[in-house]
């Protein structure tokens, strides 16, 4: 990532879109919009002051929105350009109201709240089309109940609890435990508050609230206006402690995940959504069970598929590796349903193919495996380069020529031609890298091109 | 004619492509719609089957 950032021949356009092409292979026309950052990318030094002091708290897509960012930010921590932007969709002073702190704070007086969209043209020879892939939306899976219970999460969710720069620092803390520990410092916020307020009737009547509210309750104080607030915001102050109190006692019994069920083929090989298989998740699975028992050497986990599909170098010795040493489990089956148990702990109803039970096993965590679906925008891309798309709405390729599309002089790899793991992506990548290369250098040799 | 390429895409496979073609002298526009590289790769915490960092 830092070689791209700092190649002198590639120049990074981030944060822009391709808007439309004209012209054949060798001599294509390009238009690229940058969209604005409201960020001078030549002032900003990504130190992130101004996202410290931004009062505006969003979701965070980089970390799946399981964490939160500011509505001036970086991508996430590490990203290439550091430059930060301000999010127009949440940005107060963009939203008409009163803010600018960022602006205020920018030692390096980058942020500019009038910078509009660029667009530009740009003149290449060849196109590498390398768009990716969407991750597939599981609420589509009504029996999986993804959105309604808490402790379902997707492979990428569970990806960033795992990493250390995650919203959990790598330690896997179950969302509706996270929900609840919120929920406990938002009330004790409030606790903090109405407590300040009772210390000043106490003060003034000498007195603590318990004592005075038996006497009050008794009916001492009737037509008492001062002391009818005060037993008011009393009640009020019991109607905050009470919840936090049985809240407090629930967080005591948190500890991090430790049971977790991997489901397999969650919108792959279904033939309601995606008939293919999307190839990288057996792998992803073990891989994620493997590092969830390093992280935690208590944690057993039981990953549950058709069949295991370890096809690559060195892929079956590290399915035997999670099973003989990460306490991976493997069962032959496909989860029929995952409904809500006791303690927030997902039940997963399964036929065990090999015993030919049916089952119902309860887990701390569930993670479904989804599948590789086509980016959102495909379609419209594919019609902006004039290039052709499969039944599936990835890039058209024949089996001989699996980085040509269909149109000469622009090529495609990875995830954007079908779902593939990362060495086929970096494979792909190289190969079309050479494709393009070909094209210009040597375009009016290469009228048709020689297959094997 | 026009010696340069455009990326569209700046994940695991536009980021090789992009570092291939500009390592053979060619000069290459990578567009990624988002405001960092790095894809869905650099999300990952590590990489199958070594246990690789991602990025």
């Amino acid at each position: 990532m830092l070689d791209v950032g700092r190649h002198p021949n590639i120049e990074l356009l981030a944060y822009s879109e391709v808007e439309g092409l004209k012209g054949t292979a060798g001599e294509f026309t390009i238009t690229v919009r940058k969209k604005t950052r409201y960020v001078e990318e030549d002032k900003c030094t990504g130190c992130g002051a101004c996202a410290e002091k931004c009062p505006t708290v969003v979701p965070d897509a980089f970390n799946e929105g399981l964490g939160e960012r500011k509505a001036i930010y970086s991508y996430f921590a590490q990203g290439i350009p550091s430059t930060h932007t301000i999010d127009a969709d949440h940005c107060r002073q963009l939203n008409g109201k009163k803010c600018g702190i960022c602006a205020k704070t920018c030692q390096a007086d980058a942020i500019n709240f009038d910078k509009k969209d660029q667009v530009i043209e740009l003149d290449v020879g060849a196109v590498i089309i390398a768009a990716g892939y969407d991750v597939f939306d599981p609420s589509q899976i009504p029996e999986y109940h993804y959105t309604e219970i808490p402790n379902v999460v997707t492979a990428i969710e569970f990806e960033r609890l795992l990493s250390a720069s995650g919203p959990t620092e790598g330690h896997l803390d179950r969302p509706s435990d996270r929900a609840v520990l919120k929920e406990i410092a938002s009330l004790e916020k409030q606790a903090k508050k109405s407590q300040k307020t009772l210390a000043r009737f106490e003060e003034k009547y000498n007195e603590s609230s318990a004592s005075f509210y038996d006497k009050f309750q008794g009916g001492q104080y009737e037509g008492d206006e001062d002391r009818q607030k005060w037993a008011d915001k009393y009640a009020a102050h019991l109607a905050i402690v009470e919840p936090l109190e049985s809240l407090q006692k629930k967080a005591e019994g948190f500890t991090v995940a430790r049971r977790l069920a991997f489901i397999q083929c969650v919108g792959s090989r279904d033939f309601r959504f995606y008939p293919f298989c999307s190839g990288y998740c057996c792998m992803h699975s073990i891989k994620e069970a493997i590092i969830a028992h390093e992280h935690e050497p208590e944690t057993a986990s039981v990953i549950f598929g058709m069949d295991i599909r370890a096809v690559g170098k060195g892929f079956e010795e590290y399915k035997i590796r999670g099973g003989n040493d990460s306490n991976v489990s493997y069962v032959r089956g496909r989860v029929a349903e995952i409904s809500a148990g006791p303690d927030d702990n997902p039940v997963v109803t399964f036929e065990d193919t090999r015993e030919r039970k049916v089952k119902n096993q309860a887990f701390d965590l569930v993670v479904l495996a989804t599948a590789c679906a086509p980016i959102k925008g495909m379609a419209a891309l594919a019609e902006t380069l004039g290039v052709a798309l499969d039944p599936y709405g990835f890039i058209k390729t024949s089996p001989l020529s699996p980085v040509d599309t269909e149109t000469p002089g622009i090529f495609v790899c990875g995830c954007a031609e079908s779902p593939m793991d990362v060495p086929e992506s970096v494979a792909q990548a190289s190969s079309a890298a050479e494709r393009a290369a070909e094209v210009v250098f040597q375009p009016e040799m290469k009228e048709e091109k020689a297959v094997a | 004619m026009s010696k340069d390429v455009l990326v569209i895409g700046g994940g695991i496979a536009g980021m090789q492509a992009s570092l291939d073609l500009a390592d053979m002298g060619i000069k290459v526009y990578l567009v990624e719609k988002l405001p960092s590289i790095g894809g869905k790769m650099a999300q990952l915490d590590k990489t199958f089957p070594t246990n690789d960092c991602a990025i």
